[in-house]
């Protein structure tokens, strides 16, 4: 099957790349790219540990997206999250409140929770449900990660009112 | 699991899709969000040779207020967007509340209205990996005359899981279907087969490029039951729309989704309402009578009992929802 070159924007690196149709998102990250942070997990559209941020900083489900159809567009993985040497609020506050355990899902429920944050750093609890509903953790439980979100939360919109 | 292999088409305006799809007839599979198909042939449901994205022509994508004051929504809208439109949520909360419920935030963002109205059927023997049902034998889904979710049946009972369906069923919307040789539109109530294997009357050849929904005139409401609130495919969905009073209604709609190969018009259930208006008596007939319509079988994870209970519920406690919305 012919394979067609696209043009690939990770974390702000552009990539030429010779893909085949039917090779998802997720598999020219982690086999072509290397970025292994982005996990396979389910690869139903099921999990979420597979997140990428999209262009508008939406949630992405890369199992389920075709490369092809990213060409000349760009998304973030959770390589791209941290600021300079700084990891970002949300990585800081899932360390210090322990919201992980095995840390399978840990790169799929950061995605998500930027997805939120990205363009809401006052979310309600209803906010936080429903951003992270389409990302599982099957060991530490979502508590410890809600609270985590709402503490980053706190930081960016501190970080917001000193800038 | 990996993709099957096929040869993708992504056309630059609906003219040049439609006359791929013409070109390729049942060889040929649509896509638009992905977020269903992608699975169902990575699960070696579908294999198509082709596969059809219309995802770079711009004007399926577009919400439109017509000049009566209804909507024209584009077939590639995608549920995030459908779910973000405060218009929406004010004339059709039927319609908002059922695709705010579909799947996950990460799912929405990719599935659209035009794929979850075409949104294939699905059955707990089918819907396995490969590797399951190779270990078992064929259904009418796949390769063979047999069904065994319900050993007598003579058609396929896979169940159609569309959240948008009732609530565009409840609001009278029409679909209109685009293909080489023109378009035809017709009423949504039309679009579905109760076969879970030729669920819908769309032909090879034909692309659904938009949905019409006609001025709000009454109140509607949407509700669904579903084992988790995110991801689930549902266990029962239910619609309902009311022109009119309480007392004396002019006009009510009740369909049911997610219960059999078709959403299901609940006839007798309407003609209760419409006859002695939505009280508490009425809405306790129309609940049994909903729950009568279903028949013994079912097709859903869990035995038949339960759905029967599920439905009298899910149909009494939005009904009452509903007649409490009268302003």
């Amino acid at each position: 099957m012919a394979k067609q070159i696209i043009t690939l924007t990770v974390n702000g690196d552009e990539h030429e790349l010779a893909v085949a149709p039917y090779q998802t998102l997720l598999e020219v990250l982690r086999d072509e790219l290397d970025l292994i942070g982005t996990k396979r997990g389910c690869t139903a559209g099921s999990c979420g540990v597979c997140t990428v941020n999209g262009e508008q900083g939406e949630a992405v489900l890369s199992c389920c997206t075709l490369a092809v159809d990213w060409n000349g567009r760009s998304v973030t993985t959770v390589e791209g999250v941290q600021e300079g040497t700084e990891l970002h609020p949300i990585q800081k506050k899932f360390l210090e409140h322990g919201a992980v355990q095995c840390g399978f899902c840990t790169p799929g429920l950061v995605m998500s929770a930027k997805a939120l944050l990205d363009v809401n750093t006052s979310p309600t609890e209803r906010d936080i449900n429903e951003a992270m509903a389409g990302a599982i953790c099957r060991c530490t439980g979502h508590i410890k990660v809600k609270i985590a979100i709402r503490e980053a939360a706190k930081a960016l919109r501190e970080r917001e009112g000193a800038g | 699991m990996q993709l099957p292999e096929f040869e993708y088409i992504r056309p630059k305006s609906l003219a040049e899709g439609l006359q791929a799809l013409a070109e390729h007839g049942p060889d040929a599979q649509i896509m638009s969000g992905g977020s269903d198909l992608l699975i169902n042939m990575k699960f070696r449901l579908d294999t198509p040779k082709y596969l059809v994205s219309f995802n770079d022509v711009a004007e399926l994508k577009a919400m439109e207020t017509l000049p009566d004051g209804g909507m024209q929504i584009g077939a590639g809208c995608t549920l995030t967007q459908l779910a973000g439109s405060g218009e929406l949520e004010d004339k059709y909360p039927a319609l908002h509340d059922a695709v705010f419920s579909v799947g996950s935030k990460h799912v929405r963002n990719a599935a659209t209205i035009g794929g979850n109205i075409c949104l294939d059927t699905r059955c707990w023997y089918t819907n396995q990996s490969e590797h399951w049902r190779e270990t078992r034998d064929g259904c009418f889904k796949t390769d063979t005359e047999e069904c065994h979710v319900i050993k007598t049946a003579a058609k396929c009972h896979a169940i159609n899981s569309s959240d948008s369906a009732p609530a565009l069923m409840v609001l009278g919307a029409t679909v209109v279907l685009a293909s080489a040789k023109g378009e035809r539109e017709l009423p949504i109530v039309e679009f579905y087969n109760d076969d879970g294997v030729d669920h819908t009357v769309m032909q090879p050849g034909e692309f659904l490029a938009r949905v019409l929904i006609p001025p709000p005139t009454g109140r509607s409401i949407y509700a669904k039951l579903a084992q988790r609130d995110g991801l689930d495919f549902a266990s029962g969905t239910f619609a309902a729309g009311i022109v009119g009073s309480n007392e004396s209604p002019e006009s009510v709609c009740l369909v049911m989704g997610s219960v059999g190969p078709a959403p299901k018009v609940l006839d007798k259930s309407i003609e209760i309402i419409m006859g002695q208006g939505l009280n508490d008596d009425t809405i306790e007939a129309a609940a049994l009578a909903a729950r009568a319509s279903l028949g013994e079988v079912t097709n859903l994870f869990t035995p038949s009992g339960y759905k029967r209970r599920l439905v009298k519920a899910l149909v009494k406690d939005a009904l009452n929802e509903l007649r409490d919305k009268e302003a």
